[in-house]
């Protein structure tokens, strides 16, 4: 098992129907800067028109995860399935890890003195025999698609097959699981809203540098 | 400093609803792995239920363990809904948990307003209702003073799957016909609009169109299904070209084609122009207008001679006239274009004539009726209650939509109801509101006067679950269950994919909160054989028939004759619905109703899981596509308007322009997608998304006067002024500001609420439309200062 989402990103309303979701599901702190989740937005003036863009995310849960690297307690630790969770009794709030996230995904829960992110709802749906995160479920235009990268016949990969998709911050290379379709019929949008310098993927591009990173790390995944 | 308070109040609030619901929401986290074990052998059950957090019905299941509403997830099998729940309807929960919540019958003991009350027991709470207490006097003083005329009590109720409830006990019942509703404050116009030119509203086959204007509606922030769900699939290339006009860059703007930012309350010119172009080049579908247009001709020369031209439109509107070209041209030679009909309240005083416009626009390109149109679809007929309805003699007639040109004899208009009980005008006393669901000091333009007009009554009753802004000027007090804690009327939803919904009860109603309909029987039982002496007190025809009587018979008469206010719920809602759907569809379809929360014909054979996230509800040949065919008109020509003083086709008139005095700036208001009016303010999760509103103003503008983001601005109107922060912004031209609705409470007692953001009705301008006084939303002008 190795799970991982993709984004039909261009979808996306802004209507944080899985920032909700998410909090409901897995009882996140309430507050508006306790989210596991959250929608970012780009507003740029091109041309002399304005355009806005969303940007649906959350924690990547790396294969090649920075935060697990530099977690003096193990309270980040890798588990089946390819997932970075968070052992929040281990947790000493050094902060260490939410300064290697490139991808901000983490906040201190006041209420459970600890950090806190994502778990593509393994622990509250997943592992309870759901096959989607509470996000995806949620979504009014299904902006995402859960599923296993190892399952070559599975609907994620399957889509991953068919259209082109970038990750974000590929530079950093912690091989992110977050997969961002490319809108291909709107190449405007596209580039408006990545940039012209943002590397995109192929299944078959992606699939070794996946590998490679979990043949790297799978020693350290736990039981969950 | 004022991020300070504010983060304070928010955590305050936040502790407090973890005392509430700790266990409930937390559980899973504080409990250790041996303790889940036991949480495994407790009760968890997934319960159907239709959402109440907005007018719009989507379907899911309450998870429910222990009896504590844990997780409310989307359900797959409503073809409305599509396996979808908003953020409204994620955060339900906190709307059920709520700790401000109307808890217990309440009487006041202070003064109106001041929020002083008195818990009481149901039964005080309706003896109060009847006999009134040494603060207020009760309905049968009212009624005795007014000999037995009914409509001197008013009452309002909001949209919801019980109003119809409230309008039998009210309206039929007691008899009142002095009612108003969300209607004249929403989308009366766009109704009426589209069903006097193609008979009805119809539903936008949005899955299957390819071309589509989208004018005024946000239906990225307004969210409707399934239009919000297909719209946004669809879009960028996939298939749905999208041209979206609007004053403002909304989030329907940002995933639109194109934007054009039109002038507010021009958009009849705007369809005009785009008319003008169909007709002058021909493009339109001559044998579809053939054959169902009426008075197409007429139009034609109505169009062309009054010289309609994009140029002409161009100068009104603000949209380049070539755009204008553009848009018509491609909109009719699209296969399947859709002018789409939007559902808001009314902007414009022209906003009939603009519907009427819109539709008979749709009409040219033939694009009705069918795949890809404009559907009518159809709808699962479910047996109506006869209601036995008492006649009363002393009863007047409504006199509030009596100066406007199609009066609507049931909801008639908010504004023009409360403005001439205010002003004195009215033809008898209106003394009492009985309100339900329902918060016009918020909704209706010019709160002062909707105080005043409250204050005016002498007896204010309400029946809602959240201490709203006109609960606190109610004299009684009745708590609701919310919808989790309720079963509702089974309801069936019409158009492409019709089916029938029900909303269970997922847990029993909190504190001491009735259902509605319990409500509604107990209140009735309570006031009916009082109410009934008063009737044979005054009414003579009562008199007349009843005269030498034996007490017998007279109770005979009494419940043959629909006096017994009551009768209407001698079956519970439970058993009204089960009877009703096994009448109807057999026992089978009742078991699948029960488990699932929806049924409709063929639905074990129809519906069918595509993947994680898609479903098939009807298989394509079944959807009801077409189903007028000979029967569609379009009514271009109406004349009968005429009769009525009304343009019998639309006509843009000098006085509708755009006009913006020097120095001030028009207002315009609006919704967004983590809210639903006042009526979700208080809901703490929602509050995480959006906490206030601010006053969106141009960037160029703001930097002009010195106002920078935060910052607290004064805005006001000719009948109010309001302080709220201001969010300058490049979305919004330079002479235009925007505030979302819905904010700024005057309840104390809505902690989480209170003391963020301001209320739009303070200062929108209660002006009306001609057709049926409807309120209008968008032609206030403003000054701005900064504080």
């Amino acid at each position: 098992m190795n799970y991982a989402i993709a984004f039909d990103y261009q979808n996306c309303i802004n209507c944080k129907a899985c920032e909700v979701a998410c909090k409901e599901q897995n009882n996140v702190q309430l507050g508006a800067d306790k989210q596991r989740i959250w929608v970012g937005q780009t507003e740029k003036v091109v041309f002399g028109k304005l355009f806005v863009n969303f940007y649906p995310s959350q924690c990547n849960h790396c294969l090649d995860a920075p935060c697990v690297e530099v977690c003096p307690t193990n309270a980040s630790h890798f588990v089946d399935g390819g997932l970075v969770m968070v052992d929040q009794s281990k947790c000493i709030l050094c902060k260490g890890c939410m300064e290697a996230c490139p991808y901000d995904a983490r906040f201190v829960d006041d209420e459970k003195v600890a950090v806190d992110k994502c778990t593509f709802c393994y622990d509250t749906r997943i592992s309870k025999g759901y096959t989607t995160t509470a996000c995806q479920a949620t979504c009014p235009t299904k902006v995402r698609l859960f599923g296993d990268l190892d399952d070559e016949n599975g609907a994620l990969v399957q889509l991953l097959k068919k259209r082109k998709f970038f990750v974000l911050k590929q530079k950093e290379k912690t091989v992110p699981k977050l997969f961002y379709l490319l809108p291909e019929h709107d190449m405007n949008y596209a580039m408006n809203s990545i940039g012209h310098d943002t590397k995109l993927y192929t299944w078959d591009e992606m699939k070794p540098i996946i590998e490679k990173a979990k043949a790297k790390r799978i020693k350290q995944w736990k039981k969950s | 400093m004022n991020v300070e308070i504010s983060r304070r109040r928010f955590l305050q609030g936040s502790v407090a609803l973890t005392v509430l619901g700790g266990v409930s929401l937390s559980s899973d986290n504080l409990f250790s792995n041996e303790k889940k074990k036991n949480a495994s052998n407790s009760k968890s059950e997934d319960v159907p239920f239709l959402c109440g957090m907005c007018v719009n019905k989507c379907a899911g299941f309450a998870h429910v363990e222990d009896g504590i509403v844990k997780k409310l997830n989307p359900n797959p099998y409503f073809p409305k809904s599509r396996n979808m729940l908003c953020p409204r309807g994620n955060a339900g929960i906190h709307t059920l948990y709520d700790p401000d919540r109307l808890k217990y019958p309440l009487v006041r003991i202070g003064e109106r307003g001041d929020g002083k009350y008195k818990r009481v027991s149901w039964d005080e709470a309706y003896d109060a209702i009847l006999h009134g207490t040494d603060k207020f006097p009760g309905i049968l003083k009212i009624l005795d003073e007014e000999k037995d005329n009914r409509a001197t009590i008013g009452y309002c109720n909001g949209e919801g799957l019980s109003k119809e409830g409230f309008e039998d006990l009210m309206g039929q019942k007691i008899g009142t016909p002095n009612y108003v509703d969300e209607i004249s404050i929403c989308l009366e116009t766009t109704l009426a609009g589209y069903f006097n030119t193609i008979g009805a509203y119809g539903e936008a086959d949005l899955n299957n169109a390819d071309y589509l204007i989208i004018a005024g509606a946000n239906r990225a922030e307004a969210i409707i299904t399934p239009d919000t769900m297909d719209m946004f699939k669809r879009n960028r290339g996939r298939g749905l070209k999208i041209v979206a006009l609007d004053p403002r860059y909304t989030n329907t703007v940002a995933n639109a084609d194109r934007w054009y930012a039109i002038n507010p309350g021009t958009d009849l010119a705007f369809v005009l122009a785009l008319t003008y172009v169909a007709i002058k080049e021909e493009l339109y579908d001559k044998d579809f207008i053939a054959k169902h247009g009426v008075g197409f001709e007429d139009y034609k020369n109505h169009v062309l001679s009054n010289g309609y031209t994009p140029e002409w439109a161009s100068k009104i509107t603000g949209i380049p006239a070539e755009e204008i070209y553009k848009t018509a041209r491609e909109f009719m030679t699209a296969k399947s274009p859709i002018y789409y009909q939007g559902r808001r309240s009314v902007f414009s005083k022209n906003d009939f004539q603009l519907r009427r416009a819109m539709a008979i626009f749709q009409g040219l390109s033939g694009n009705l009726d069918k795949k890809g149109g404009i559907i009518f679809g159809q709808k699962i007929a479910l047996p109506k209650e006869d209601i036995n309805a008492p006649m009363y003699a002393q009863v007047q007639e409504r006199f509030d939509v009596k100066s406007v040109a199609i009066p609507t004899g049931k909801t008639g208009s908010w504004i023009l109801f409360r403005n001439m009980v205010v002003e004195g005008k009215t033809p008898y006393p209106v003394r009492a509101m009985f309100m339900r669901k329902h918060n016009p000091l918020s909704g209706v333009p010019n709160t002062t006067k909707t105080v005043e007009f409250l204050k005016k009554m002498d007896l204010n009753v309400m029946i809602d679950i959240l201490p709203s802004d006109t609960a606190m000027f109610c004299d009684v007090i009745l708590p609701e269950a919310s919808y989790l804690e309720r079963e509702s009327p089974v309801t069936s939803f019409g158009f492409l994919e019709p089916a029938v919904a029900l909303r269970k009860a997922a847990v029993k109603p909190l504190y001491e909160t009735k259902p509605p309909e319990v409500i509604y029987k107990e209140l009735a039982e309570k006031l009916s054989k009082p109410l009934w002496e008063n009737t044979l007190k005054y009414d003579e025809d009562v008199q007349d028939d009843t005269k030498g009587m034996k007490p017998e018979e007279l109770e005979q008469y009494y419940k043959e004759n629909g006096f017994d206010l009551a009768d209407i719920w001698e079956k519970s809602v439970e058993e009204q619905n089960k009877e009703k759907i096994v009448k109807t569809f057999g026992e089978e379809a009742w078991k699948i109703l029960e488990e699932k929360g929806i049924y409709y014909p063929n639905i074990e054979k129809y519906h069918k899981k595509i993947n994680d996230n898609e479903y098939e509800y009807y298989p394509d040949d079944k959807k009801f596509y077409t189903t007028k065919k000979d029967k569609l008109k379009v009514v271009i020509n109406f004349k009968n308007l005429a009769k009525k003083g009304v343009d019998p086709m639309p006509t843009w008139h000098a006085d509708y322009a755009f006009e913006v005095p020097k120095g001030k700036f028009r207002l315009v208001t609006g919704r967004h997608a983590q809210f639903t009016q006042s009526g979700t303010t208080n809901n703490i999760m929602l509050r995480d998304l959006i906490r206030e509103n601010y006053l969106w103003i141009n960037s160029e503008v703001a930097k002009q006067k010195g106002i920078k983001f935060a910052d607290i601005v004064e805005v006001t109107s000719s009948v109010g002024k309001i302080r709220i922060k201001a969010f300058p912004t490049l979305r919004i031209a330079p002479n235009q500001v925007f505030l979302l609705h819905g904010f700024g409470g005057s309840s104390k007692e809505m902690e989480f609420a209170y003391g963020h953001g301001a209320n739009d009705a303070m200062i929108i301008e209660d002006k009306i439309e001609p057709i049926y006084g409807a309120a209008v939303m968008n032609e206030t002008n403003v000054d701005i200062r900064k504080v």
